[in-house]
């Protein structure tokens, strides 16, 4: 290996981590972590397309860009909460600018029973211990670079417990605004969510902005689902549009536990996603369902892997992506079942519309079986609307472009169709059609 | 109203129709009965402005209008439907959307006023019950999982909602059963007007057993050999359709 | 949205060809003077007669490859070629060996060219184990001396027979020879086409070949002829030991076809470690070309001792408009394969195909698949890929499917499916879909499933014995693969698979 070449990035980066003033400074083992994930981040630098993991993401223009570090303005930017307000969705709400705790726009006053909900800016300064298992991972994988990142530079986030036995009945509303500052700004937020045993939740994780703005955040969150444990969890996704946004969840099932992870990628310069699941219980079940609509110069790439450890598992997963103008979508979506994980059930769906010339779609589903008990199956395609569904339609008087742009909306739309939540699905479909091409 | 002269097309470089005329006049129900490969469906796919069907020769006019040179849902707007052979399944599209977006684009090129949820779901209602087809159908996706029963009587009633002025029935009578070919006739029969013509397209005379003709064609060779009433269809069914393409001289000596 | 149906259409076009020449016995042709005289005149022009010594001294730099390229009697020119070739590998890292595990090679202890060793001198010194298994293919008398490495000398018939197929095609106006001979007679024709598909540069294995390949098989087929026989018949019982770094190159001109089928059913015996093959296609202008191959080479013991490895490039350039290449394969050999044939759609409406069976035992690893990169407008692709997976083995299908913007109207089906026999074994599938322009429709679809309890014992309540019911599965898994083979391979690769998978189950 090559000595990696030292960015504007990751100068301007390294500059802000000596001038960091990070909450739970006076931890030991959190410094420490905080101090190994630095290193490995400056040794590392930015990955090149040759590194797998980025084949289809090139970080070189981000490379050569300077971001300050924290928005010392945070606390007091004029931000209007309510623009963000999700029909049916009232129950408990934190909310962060530029990747700081807003306790002003924020609903935590009246949690329900078993429900623990603070930011982690707070958390550090109690009992900092239950986090230690989270907070102290070190990324050792190559292509974790923001996740390094991340976990050297973050000082706020999400700390979220459910109790054992604990049904939340109201879905927990998390946002994250961009707000527009006087420079280009990096955020960092860092996440911790654990559901106890037989826990239910609902938690809806909500990118936005309030203007237009070329920020960097970074996302990671680990979240843990105890034996029976339940979670749904929806994404949506809309930052701004000049904007670069990096997220890096892991999410581990006990047995039993059950997960729906929901994703709209709407927004965003430049968005990447890991998602890594790891089914480590018996009969644990997973459910993700995604879609990205793409214009513009847009580039969002989708990382999934998830693993099957345990017997008598299942996932389904059903993607949709659809890039217009001169956009790209990336998605990997790849299946991993372990030795020994027999009953394993695996399905995993791709299907794409690239709707211009100059746009792209790389889509590589993949299937990693080291277990013989095994029902694995995946497919991907990239195409068109389906011409004669396009003519039935035009048969019957409606214009192509309205032919199009309703088979279009069905074509995504189906992913979202199991959502309970009927007026947050609704809204789904509406920000989906808005930024559908209209012609 | 509807007036096709010496039509001539070919499908992927092959010549199909080869100088078809034909007239349909308002209130007027034609049927169009031919053989396997003798450009039945060709016919209706032209008509209807389907991508891949060149007109190499001849014209249709639509109350004057050039048919051809419109795009298929100016067709639609302008009140020609044909009811598919094969209705395509569109998964994630709701049936009752699919039709209010449909009448309401048609409206609109019209010029008319596009009716509300509550307008369009009166009328929704009331063809249903003559139609008598459940609304459970209306919740579902458009054909999809239907059977070949549900996917033709969902094309009649979607004929009733849009009410068009030309319908187009392409083999609507193919693949069903004698009760699901009744219900689809009766439906066709309540939409019979003197302000509506039908082209039935059928391969088979018992469709015209439940929807009586005023005229029948027999299409050979991408043209009209024979045309009578109603009593040509008995004939065809008794003497098959050689009787009449060893009758043309052309198609006599090219088979010859 | 898109349909979901193959296109059936891919599949037409080509035929195979049928023609059965294995029953062409050496018997009809012994005692015939002609041949011996044309074995003489054979390999004063052929693959070992010419060369003054006997090996070359391990290790590898730039004297060597002069050396051998003077051993070989090379022009100029081609060593040259070959001097460019080894500076450019010299730069080049080992590649990264995605999910296989092997140790590192040393380049250095290898000796780039050494005239075949003499082996046993009759079937009576040869392993008994690998006349056992001629037996249960099938293979002909004739051939198994040959096969098991017996001195040339003992193998007169089969070498006759060839030599007459070689003089029909030389009327039919086919060239085919070896490619050190083809340096030497049609200079003109190798330079223009050898590495213009797989450039002396384009990968680490490519770029050794190129430098130091050994010999390998030249066929032309020049305008609008097509080719009167399988080269398969030819090839099987002569161009057996062409060493580790074997170069082919098939060249079909306009109009022009031909059905190549390489390699052999049964096991061989094989000194090399290491082989490196380079295999370029050229089709113009409506040619076609069907290049099958059937490959067993030593896949190490049962606990994964000894085995070939085979890093092979292959590679086809359909240069022409409406020109078809077709690659068949049949993978049940070598410790470890990493190839992936591979098809250039570079003229308008031409067609790649790519059919393959990998089965893995005990350790063997496979990294196989396909690359279809489409350029020309309305190209189209198909991929059917069948893994089987036993033992302790690792089996991966990797591909590529690349969309250029300029491709109007490309079409791609893709299906790959993994039969799983035994729990410690891997079954992967790696499929790459890059996509540019907006009226492309690429479809992949991959299973992986194990041969169902249920299935066995329906076979075996119907009185099959459980061995016979997994071949009996397995050969209906890959059925879609098989049908793609000459007639008489198909008959001898379901032999084969039955005997690979000997023991897997239990």
């Amino acid at each position: 290996m090559s000595e990696p070449q030292r960015t504007p990035f990751v100068d301007s980066q390294l500059e802000a981590a000596a001038q960091a003033r990070l909450p739970g400074s006076s931890i030991g083992w959190l410094q420490a972590a905080r101090r190994e994930n630095l290193d490995a981040f400056a040794a590392s630098g930015l990955p090149d397309t040759r590194m797998e993991a980025w084949k289809y993401t090139a970080l070189r223009a981000l490379g050569q860009r300077h971001f300050a570090s924290g928005d010392e303005q945070a606390a007091s930017r004029a931000v209007d909460a309510s623009a963000f307000a999700l029909p049916g969705i009232d129950g408990p709400a934190l909310v962060f600018v530029n990747g700081v705790f807003r306790a002003d726009l924020s609903r935590i006053d009246a949690l329900p029973a078993g429900l623990d909900l603070q930011p982690l800016s707070q958390a550090l300064q109690g009992d900092a211990e239950p986090l230690r298992f989270a907070l102290s991972r070190h990324y050792r994988e190559g292509g974790d670079v923001f996740a390094r990142l991340n976990a050297a530079l973050a000082g706020d986030g999400v700390v979220l417990r459910v109790a054992a036995g604990a049904k939340i009945a109201q879905p927990v509303h998390l946002l994250f605004i961009g707000a527009p500052g006087e420079v280009d700004l990096a955020w960092h937020v860092r996440h911790v969510i654990e559901l106890g045993e037989d826990a239910e939740l609902s938690l809806i994780e909500h990118h936005a902005s309030s203007g237009d703005q070329q920020h960097l955040g970074t996302q990671v969150a680990d979240i843990v689902l105890r034996k029976g444990a339940r979670l749904r969890q929806v994404t949506l996704q809309d930052a701004a549009t000049g904007s670069t946004l990096v997220r890096h969840d892991s999410v581990q099932l006990d047995a039993q536990a059950q997960a729906s992870l929901y994703v709209l990628e709407l927004g965003g310069a430049l968005v990447r996603h890991d998602l890594h699941a790891n089914l480590a219980g018996d009969r644990s079940r997973l459910e993700t369902r995604g879609v990205f609509v793409l214009g513009g110069r847009q580039h969002v790439d989708t990382q999934m892997a998830i693993r099957h450890q345990a017997l008598n598992t299942s996932s389904e997963s059903v993607w949709r992506g659809v890039a217009d103008q001169r956009s790209r979508g990336v998605f990997r979506g790849a299946i991993v079942v372990a030795e020994g994980a027999d009953g394993s059930d695996a399905s995993l769906s791709s299907k794409n519309l690239l709707l211009s010339g100059q746009a792209e779609i790389d889509t590589k589903p993949e299937l990693e079986i080291y277990a013989d008990e095994v029902k694995a199956s995946h497919g991907a395609t990239v195409g068109q609307l389906d011409e004669r569904s396009l003519f039935y339609l035009r048969s019957r008087g409606i214009p192509l472009a309205e032919a199009r742009s309703m088979l279009t909306a069905a074509f995504c739309r189906a992913v979202f169709e199991p959502l309970p939540e009927e007026g947050l699905r609704e809204h789904l479909y509406h920000q989906l059609m808005a930024h559908l091409p209209s012609a | 109203m509807l007036k096709i002269e010496n039509l001539h097309a070919r499908v992927e470089g092959k010549d199909i129709l080869k100088g078809l005329t034909l007239t349909v006049n308002a209130g007027e129900v034609h049927a169009i009965m031919g053989p396997n490969g003798a450009g039945k469906s060709t016919l209706g796919n032209v008509l209807s402005g389907r991508d891949g069907y060149e007109v190499t020769e001849g014209s249709v006019t639509f109350n004057g209008v050039d048919l051809l040179a419109l795009e298929p849902e100016a067709r639609a707007a302008a009140g020609v439907f044909l009811a598919f052979q094969y209705p395509v399944e569109i998964p994630g599209v709701n049936n009752t959307y699919f039709l209010r977006a449909a009448l309401n684009a048609q409206r609109k090129q019209r010029g008319e006023r596009e009716l509300d949820s509550m307008q369009f779901l009166k009328l929704v209602r009331e063809k249903l019950k003559i139609m008598q087809i459940s609304d459970e159908l209306l919740h579902r996706a458009v054909n999809e999982g239907f059977s070949g029963g549900e996917k033709k009587r969902n094309e009649i009633f979607q004929m009733a909602v849009l009410e068009p002025k030309l319908a187009i029935l392409d083999e609507t009578d193919s693949g069903l059963d004698i009760d699901a070919l009744k219900q689809v006739a009766q439906g066709v029969n309540a939409l019979r007007s003197a302000e509506r013509g039908f082209l039935v397209i059928t391969h088979y005379q018992r469709l015209l057993d439940y929807i009586e003709p005023d005229f029948v064609h027999v299409l050979a060779d991408g043209r009209i050999v024979e045309s009578g009433d109603k009593t040509l269809a008995l004939k065809l069914e008794e003497q098959g359709y050689a009787w009449v393409t060893d009758k043309d001289p052309v198609l006599h000596g090219a088979s010859a | 949205m898109t349909p979901v149906t193959a296109p059936d259409d891919m599949n037409t076009t080509m035929t195979t060809e049928t023609t059965d020449r294995s029953d062409l016995s050496a018997t009809t042709l012994r005692d015939n003077a002609e041949v011996a005289a044309a074995l003489g005149r054979r390999y004063e022009a052929g693959f070992v007669t010419d060369i003054e010594t006997d090996y070359l001294p391990a290790g590898l730099s730039e004297d060597i490859v002069r050396q051998l390229s003077a051993l070989k009697k090379e022009p100029e020119w081609m060593t040259e070629w070959r001097l460019k070739a080894y500076r450019h590998w010299l730069t080049m890292p080992t590649p990264d060996w995605a999910k296989l595990k092997l140790a590192p090679i040393d380049y250095q202890s290898i000796s780039y060219y050494a005239a075949p060793k003499s082996g046993p001198k009759s079937l009576d010194e040869v392993d008994p184990k690998l006349l056992e298994t001629y037996d249960k293919l099938g293979v002909p008398l004739h051939e198994r001396a040959k096969l098991a490495g017996v001195a040339v000398d003992a193998v007169f018939d089969s070498v006759s027979v060839g030599t007459t197929f070689r003089k029909e095609l030389a009327e039919a106006g086919v060239i085919f020879c070896s490619m050190s001979e083809a340096i030497r007679e049609h200079p003109e024709l190798v330079q223009k086409y050898l590495g213009s598909v797989v450039p002396t540069g384009d990968n680490f294995f490519a770029a050794l070949n190129s430098a130091v390949f050994s010999d390998g098989s030249f066929v032309f087929v020049p305008k609008g002829v097509r080719c009167p026989m399988e080269l398969s018949t030819y090839f099987r019982i002569n161009a057996i030991n062409t060493g580790q770094f074997e170069r082919t190159l098939i060249v079909c001109e306009d109009d022009a076809y031909v059905s190549y089928l390489e390699g052999c059913t049964a096991p061989m015996r094989d000194e090399n470690q290491l082989h490196a093959a380079v295999v370029e296609l050229v089709a113009l202008e409506r040619a076609q070309i069907k290049y099958s191959t059937v490959q067993n080479w030593y896949p190490g013991d049962e606990n994964g001792v000894g085995g070939i490895y085979n890093f092979v490039t292959k590679r086809g350039d359909c240069r022409g408009n409406d020109s078809k290449i077709s690659w068949t394969q049949v993978e049940t050999g070598s410790a470890i394969t990493w190839k992936y044939p591979s098809c250039v759609l570079r003229g308008d409406r031409s067609v790649g195909e790519f059919y393959s069976v990998a089965l893995t035992h005990h350790r063997q690893q496979a990294d196989t698949g396909t690359k279809m990169i489409h350029i020309g407008k309305g190209t189209k692709s198909k991929i059917v890929s069948k893994g089987i997976s036993a033992g302790r083995s690792n089996n991966s299908y990797r591909g590529l499917v690349k969309v250029e913007k300029g491709a109007e109207g490309a079409r791609n089906y893709t299906q790959c499916d993994s039969l799983l026999i035994g729990k410690k074994c891997g079954a992967h599938t790696f499929p790459y879909m890059e996509v540019k322009n907006p009226t492309a429709i690429v479809e992949h679809e991959a299973t992986t499933s194990k041969i169902s309890d249920d299935q066995l014992f329906y076979c075996r309540s119907r009185g099959i014995g459980e061995e016979d019911a997994v071949s009996m599965i397995v050969d209906g898994f890959c059925k879609q693969v098989f049908r793609e083979l000459p007639m008489e391979f198909a008959v001898e690769a379901k032999k084969l698979l039955e005997v690979s998978l000997e023991g897997a189950v239990g």
